[in-house]
């Protein structure tokens, strides 16, 4: 039964990881089968030492509910089971047959169908019902069963003593559980008290039934007593675990004891003042963040600013006459520039920039004239370009003041 | 009024937060009932700094001087505010200089300029300090922001209606009856700091130019009952600016108004950590001013590497004096220092937020911490988290109406109660605000008790929760 004997028995088939985490669980199942039938095994070796073993039972008992009156044969059984080793299955069924669960259909020999004993299947559920909460929805059952079974006139005195006994004796052990617990580490203590700690509401049946018992038969008032003291004990016993646990907590980890659904009801079913009131007397600080004046001048600064809206341009008060009839993008204006060139070359075939512009004496002629010598300049299929010297005239009372010297040619390539 | 769906993807500049936000333009909750709630001052400095803190600037009575430590800002009709001032002309501006972020603004940026609008509108005398100012119609403020920012549209609009009501939440400004006074934080700027405003007063358009032109927005003198009233009359509450019924005497409108606000007054207490700085140097007192902005301050605790005054137990010893004296401790955490609520003061303040806020806030520790904690999710013993409280979780799954449940959300947003954590269109949600980091151990483990308490009061471990405090 040990955690090697775990993992080497993997079903490989059944496609989980074998992680840490895994094999803790599947021990902690374990420990709970064994605990529930050690009372009926024979050795301690007798329980299951893989949980798929179980997992076998448990598919079998489906297919058998299935089947119906069909029953299953052998094969069958097989066949459901087939994502189990067969050496598995085999030792499975050959246990539950032994022990009466699986059975002939008629006693007879050479029977080939079989069929599944309900006693067993109810177990198996009392089983994973267990598992699920430690036993503690069971108390609440067997609380309430109890408490029918004493108002019922039929029941008699020994009985009624019967089941008093019995309870008090399961309250007994629950509380020395917990109190073991108490006194361990306070990780297990977390873990395993919420299974086996009383709630307000199982004490408060017990009570009641304790009453019940002691009012309709009043001899039985030692056994009560007994009763009365192991509820007792339990409670104080869940009093304390929890106890512990409030003092070790931190300041966040018993909200682990509350299990998920709690804290989803609560917040769900809740009312304002409810919610509310559990931050009572807590203070908080009002809003108060800081505005740098820094930082008022950087957000203006860098405020998104959208484009601009674009205004429409100006448009002429007289009737547009629309675009004109043609386009000729042949010249584009080159023949302009051309003429201007050839008027400042006068027929040479060069001519002194410094001249030409000073010509006319102010600048607004000479600009338009330089503007458009450098335009035809610029032009590759313009035959005239500019050559610019390093000399400089500089002469404050004429016009244009500085002037660099040049030329301007008609270049070979042209005409 | 449609609940537009929370705010997923929204950035800076994509509006729906602040579009949801103003569609109850006004409907100042009781978030901002926190700003002013202290009617009269308690005795007790410590208890005066924890309800300033807690509640914003305390409104003085006639002739009441201002607690210890706190600049009294009279109106010029006998009462006033009392707000608290840091030791040595520090403001929360020094955090930068540490490298230290300061508590998070929501939408820094626009409520900044809004900002910004309302002082070019309330500040008209830039010779004098910017507080009080004179009050102006929110119209005004509004068209200061469009010629700002240069848009016109509803969005905006919308952020700056979003932005008024952070800043009044705040106590930045004091919106009400369609009208926007400077508040009483406003005053908190120092004085050498006036000249850079001034100089952004002096080239920020007014607005005022361009009202008439613009013809899309209804925004006008005839619609400002629509604005105000109208607005905040269909959320029930009007404008539920509790200091409404107190500033009677100095309604903005009335002509007194003005007469009394040129008497208005800061009055400067004085260093109230006299004493236990000034047996330090210099060097050393201002890192201990710089450790107490600090762990005052700052969004997160900060790291002792930074700040020698948490490192050496002497300075620290005096910071722990100094923040006494204001009703807080220190929380330390391995290496982090901040500041939180001395816990034998904080039964002192009124409880803050509102009832509905408080209601969410829990639901959104339910949502981010218990459960992943219930589930094992959650390893570290704190009350932050990483796993959101899905909005579509608290919007479907509770009790408290849609309406009621997001202008919470704003407020504790705004407030630094929660975070909002966005994950693609649709999902994200709330965690737990920095806020918590200010939580004392003690708070902790009480707030840990009274939800066991309210979620499962009938379980055992809610028997020893109430055994142990008996």
């Amino acid at each position: 039964m040990s955690g090697a004997g775990l993992t080497v028995g993997r079903v490989p088939e059944t496609n989980h990881e074998i992680t840490l985490d895994s094999a803790l669980t599947e021990e902690a199942v374990l420990s709970t089968y064994r605990r529930m039938f050690a009372a009926l095994a024979r050795d301690s070796g007798a329980v299951v030492d893989d949980p798929a073993l179980v997992d076998i039972a448990e598919t079998l008992f489906a297919a058998f509910a299935e089947a119906g009156e069909e029953w299953l044969t052998h094969e069958q059984m097989r066949h459901v089971c087939r994502a189990y080793p067969l050496d598995r299955f085999e030792n499975r069924l050959r246990v539950l047959r032994g022990l009466g669960a699986i059975r002939e259909v008629f006693p007879k020999p050479n029977q080939l169908r079989y069929r599944a004993s309900f006693t067993s299947v109810v177990g198996l559920m009392f089983i994973r019902r267990m598992m699920d909460d430690g036993g503690q929805s069971e108390m609440h059952r067997l609380l309430a069963l109890e408490d029918l079974n004493v108002a019922d006139p039929a029941t008699t005195m020994e009985e009624a003593r019967t089941s008093a006994q019995n309870l008090s004796r399961a309250f007994r052990l629950w509380a020395l559980e917990l109190i073991t617990l108490t006194g361990g580490t306070i990780e297990e203590l977390r873990e395993q008290a919420p299974k086996l700690w009383g709630t307000e509401e199982i004490t408060r049946r017990a009570q009641s039934l304790h009453g019940t018992i002691l009012n309709r038969w009043p001899d039985l008032d030692r056994t009560c007593t007994e009763l009365r003291a192991a509820i007792y004990s339990y409670s104080d016993a869940s009093r304390r675990a929890a106890g512990r646990l409030a003092d070790s907590a931190g300041t966040t980890r018993n909200l682990t004891l509350l299990p998920a659904e709690t804290w989803r009801t609560f917040a769900q079913t809740s009312g304002r003042e409810r919610l509310a009131s559990v931050l009572d007397g807590f203070v908080f600080d009002a809003p108060a963040p800081w505005h740098d004046p820094a930082a008022i001048v950087r957000a203006v600064d860098e405020s998104p600013r959208p484009a601009p809206a674009q205004p429409n341009p100006p448009r002429s008060a007289l009737p547009d006459p629309g675009p004109a009839d043609t386009y000729d993008p042949g010249t584009g204006g080159l023949d302009h520039l051309t003429a201007v060139a050839e008027a400042a070359l006068a027929g040479g075939s060069s001519a002194r920039l410094e001249q030409l512009l000073t010509a006319d004496g102010e600048w607004v002629s000479a600009r338009r004239l330089l503007a458009d010598l450098v335009a035809a300049d610029l032009r590759p299929d313009s035959p005239y370009r500019l050559r610019w010297s390093d000399g400089l005239t500089a002469d404050p009372a004429a016009e244009p003041a500085w002037l660099s010297h040049g030329s301007l040619e008609r270049t070979g390539g042209a005409d | 009024m449609p609940t537009d769906p929370p705010p997923t993807a929204a950035t800076e500049a994509t509006g729906t937060a602040d579009a949801s936000d103003a569609s109850d333009a006004f409907a100042m909750s009781d978030g901002s009932a926190a700003f002013g709630t202290a009617a009269s001052v308690p005795e007790r400095p410590d208890v005066a700094h924890v309800r300033a803190r807690a509640g914003g600037p305390i409104r003085l009575g006639a002739g009441l001087p201002a607690p210890p430590g706190m600049a009294r800002l009279g109106r010029g009709d006998g009462t006033g505010l009392a707000l608290p001032v840091w030791p040595d002309g520090a403001t929360p501006s020094l955090l930068e200089e540490y490298q230290v972020a300061p508590v998070a603004v929501e939408r820094s940026g626009e409520t900044r300029r809004v900002l910004a609008a309302a002082l070019r509108c309330c500040w008209t005398d830039l010779a004098s300090d910017p507080w009080p100012g004179v009050p102006a119609a929110t119209d005004d403020v509004l068209s200061a922001y469009r010629a700002l920012i240069g848009r016109d549209d509803d969005l905006m609009r919308n952020w700056a209606i979003g932005a008024l009501r952070r800043l009044h939440d705040s106590a930045w400004l004091e919106v009400s009856g369609g009208h926007v006074r400077l508040g009483p934080r406003c005053a908190s700027w120092p004085a050498s700091s006036h000249a850079q405003l001034r100089e952004l007063m002096r080239r920020l358009p007014s607005g005022a130019g361009e009202r008439n032109g613009l013809a899309i927005l209804p925004v006008t003198g005839d619609d400002d009952g629509d604005d105000g009233d109208g607005g905040g009359g269909g959320d029930g509450g009007g404008l539920g600016e509790p200091g409404g019924p107190e500033d009677a005497g100095s309604d903005p409108r009335g002509s007194g108004a003005e007469e009394g606000e040129a008497a208005a007054s800061v009055t400067v207490p004085e260093n109230m950590d006299e004493d236990l700085l000034g047996p330090f140097d210099e060097r050393r007192r201002a890192e201990i001013v710089a450790a107490f902005m600090a762990v005052e301050h700052a969004a997160e605790p900060v790291h002792e590497a930074r700040f020698p005054a948490l490192r050496e137990p002497a300075p620290r010893h005096t910071l722990a004096r100094m923040l006494e004296r204001r009703g807080r401790v220190l929380i330390h955490e391995r290496e982090t220092w901040t500041s939180g609520y001395a816990d034998t003061v904080a039964g002192e303040a009124v409880p803050i937020p509102g009832e509905a806020e408080r209601a969410v806030l829990v639901l959104v520790l339910v949502h981010s911490v218990a459960i992943p904690r219930a589930d094992g999710l959650l390893p570290a013993d704190s009350w932050l988290s990483p796993f959101p409280a899905q909005a579509d979780e608290l919007r479907r799954h509770t009790r408290l109406p849609i309406g009621e449940l997001e202008a919470a959300l704003r407020v504790l947003r705004h407030a630094g109660l929660v975070t909002q954590v966005k994950a693609g269109e649709e999902a994200g949600g709330y965690v737990p605000g920095p806020q918590f980091h200010r939580l004392t151990p003690q708070a902790r483990r009480r707030l840990q008790e009274e939800l066991i308490l309210a979620a499962g009061p009938h379980t055992p471990l809610a028997a020893a929760v109430r055994a142990g405090r008996r």
